[in-house]
């Protein structure tokens, strides 16, 4: 059963990497990041408890490096390699790109609104803040999927182990 | 915004759209000829807005030659010209090319035009024209100067992206307006990340007792998960295609499982730092060393 099962995944990278969907794969690589990784953090901080922040780290890593075809992954290992403790400080730059909309159609009042979360928006989003409007929300979409597949192999994993 | 061809044709070289020379090109006699056609092709503003000068102006200009290519059947000239410039962005000559030989057409065939004629005429064209080009139109009572036109592109490529969006997010479909939208986006990532955040304390918690075992984690398990996620994930993939997700330069991730060893091995060829770092990652990994685990730069 197990060699079926190393068999099977050993098959799904071989030949033809264009038929695999894409969550697939990212799925594949962040739980291969992660779980040793984290395997590696029980056995060797045995002595002390684990810490959530390092979880958190692994967690991020693990997310960060298993998406690096896309902007903001480089903008979260940049993040987390500068900082040895993981803190959620946001990244240096603190002028945002000031995001302009000008819209004949609307009022100025709600292009006030509109401004302001599209800049919460590139808050949320690692490296949010050095991109221009477009590109940032293509890259949320990205994010987005990629949080949701993170997630899903998350509790995939906790549930394997309880 | 019934300007008259020549004011309009003014304007456009005030845009520095058309040189001084077609004027010349086009004399008394020409000028004359512009007012002909301003009333032939009536009293229809959007097809007089065609002489719009945008990126995609090729669609325009290839349509108003296509559009003399109904009443003028014997040049074959113009109809190679408007095939020749399928969304192409035309030079300046090029432009003022047909507009040469628009004129010209209109010089020979002026006596055969008829108003009726025209009407006909400017649906089928308007036909050959949503078949082959694709142009940006300003709509009635817009401004139409660079600018704005400009302006107006950013927004709809803004608003094609919130479509993509709205297909992302679940629930986006409800809400109107882009606000509103925003607003269920930003609160659907910070629930994303949230939620990221609760597991990975869960998993804090219940690390000490955890055996990791890759074998259980099945493809099963994943393709259960995976029906969860709403239809989106299929148009997802396609997102995720377009931003260029390498599938061919991705690594031969063959791990091969066994109950204590877990060996990873990594193949890239991209060579940035952060490559070059997940690398280091991997190799202590391989080689079981978990002090530069976390301390790697």
């Amino acid at each position: 059963m197990e060699r079926q099962i190393i068999n099977k995944k050993k098959r799904v990278f071989s030949v033809e990497p264009n038929k695999i969907p894409p969550s697939e794969v990212f799925t594949r690589k962040y739980t291969s990041l992660l779980v040793p990784a984290l395997k590696k953090l029980n056995m060797n901080k045995n002595s002390s408890q684990v810490n959530q922040l390092t979880v958190k780290h692994e967690v991020d890593m693990a997310l960060a490096l298993s998406a690096q075809e896309f902007a903001w992954s480089r903008f979260l290992l940049q993040k987390l390699s500068s900082s040895n403790n993981p803190t959620t400080t946001t990244s240096s730059s603190s002028n945002g790109i000031r995001i302009q909309e000008r819209s004949g159609k609307e009022g100025g009042h709600e292009d006030g609104e509109r401004e302001e979360k599209l800049r919460e928006l590139q808050k949320l989003l690692p490296g949010g803040e050095e991109m221009n409007v477009e590109e940032m929300l293509g890259e949320i979409g990205n994010y987005i999927k990629c949080l949701e597949l993170q997630t899903i192999a998350l509790k995939s994993i906790v549930q394997d182990t309880t | 915004m019934d300007l008259s061809v020549l004011e309009r044709v003014k304007w456009l070289q005030q845009q520095q759209m058309v040189s001084p020379e077609f004027f010349e090109i086009l004399g008394s006699d020409g000028r004359e000829e512009l007012r002909r056609v301003e009333s032939y092709l009536g009293n229809n503003n959007d097809e007089l807005q065609s002489f719009r000068h945008y990126e995609t102006i090729d669609g325009c200009i290839s349509r108003t030659s296509s559009f003399q290519m109904e009443q003028v059947k014997n040049n074959e000239e113009n109809r190679v010209i408007a095939l020749q410039n399928k969304r192409k962005t035309e030079g300046k000559t090029e432009k003022r090319e047909n507009k040469k030989k628009k004129i010209k057409t209109e010089d020979e065939t002026e006596s055969s035009m008829k108003g009726k004629s025209n009407m006909s005429n400017s649906e089928t064209s308007s036909e050959i024209e949503k078949r082959d080009y694709i142009h940006v139109r300003a709509r009635r009572g817009e401004a139409t100067d660079r600018h704005s036109l400009a302006e107006r592109a950013r927004r709809e490529k803004l608003s094609k992206k919130m479509k993509c969006l709205q297909d992302i997010v679940p629930g986006c479909n409800k809400v109107t307006g882009k606000a509103g939208m925003l607003d269920e986006i930003i609160n659907y990532v910070q629930s994303l990340q949230q939620q990221v955040e609760f597991l990975s304390m869960k998993l804090s918690v219940l690390n000490p007792e955890l055996e990791f075992h890759i074998n259980e984690l099945s493809t099963k398990q994943f393709q259960a998960c995976f029906t969860d996620l709403p239809e989106a994930v299929s148009k997802q993939s396609m997102m995720v295609d377009a931003s260029s997700f390498p599938l061919h330069q991705t690594t031969s991730l063959d791990y091969s499982v066994k109950n204590s060893n877990q060996t990873i091995s990594l193949g890239s060829k991209e060579q940035t730092s952060w490559e070059i770092h997940s690398q280091c990652l991997y190799n202590n990994l391989r080689t079981d060393s978990v002090s530069n685990f976390f301390s790697f730069k």
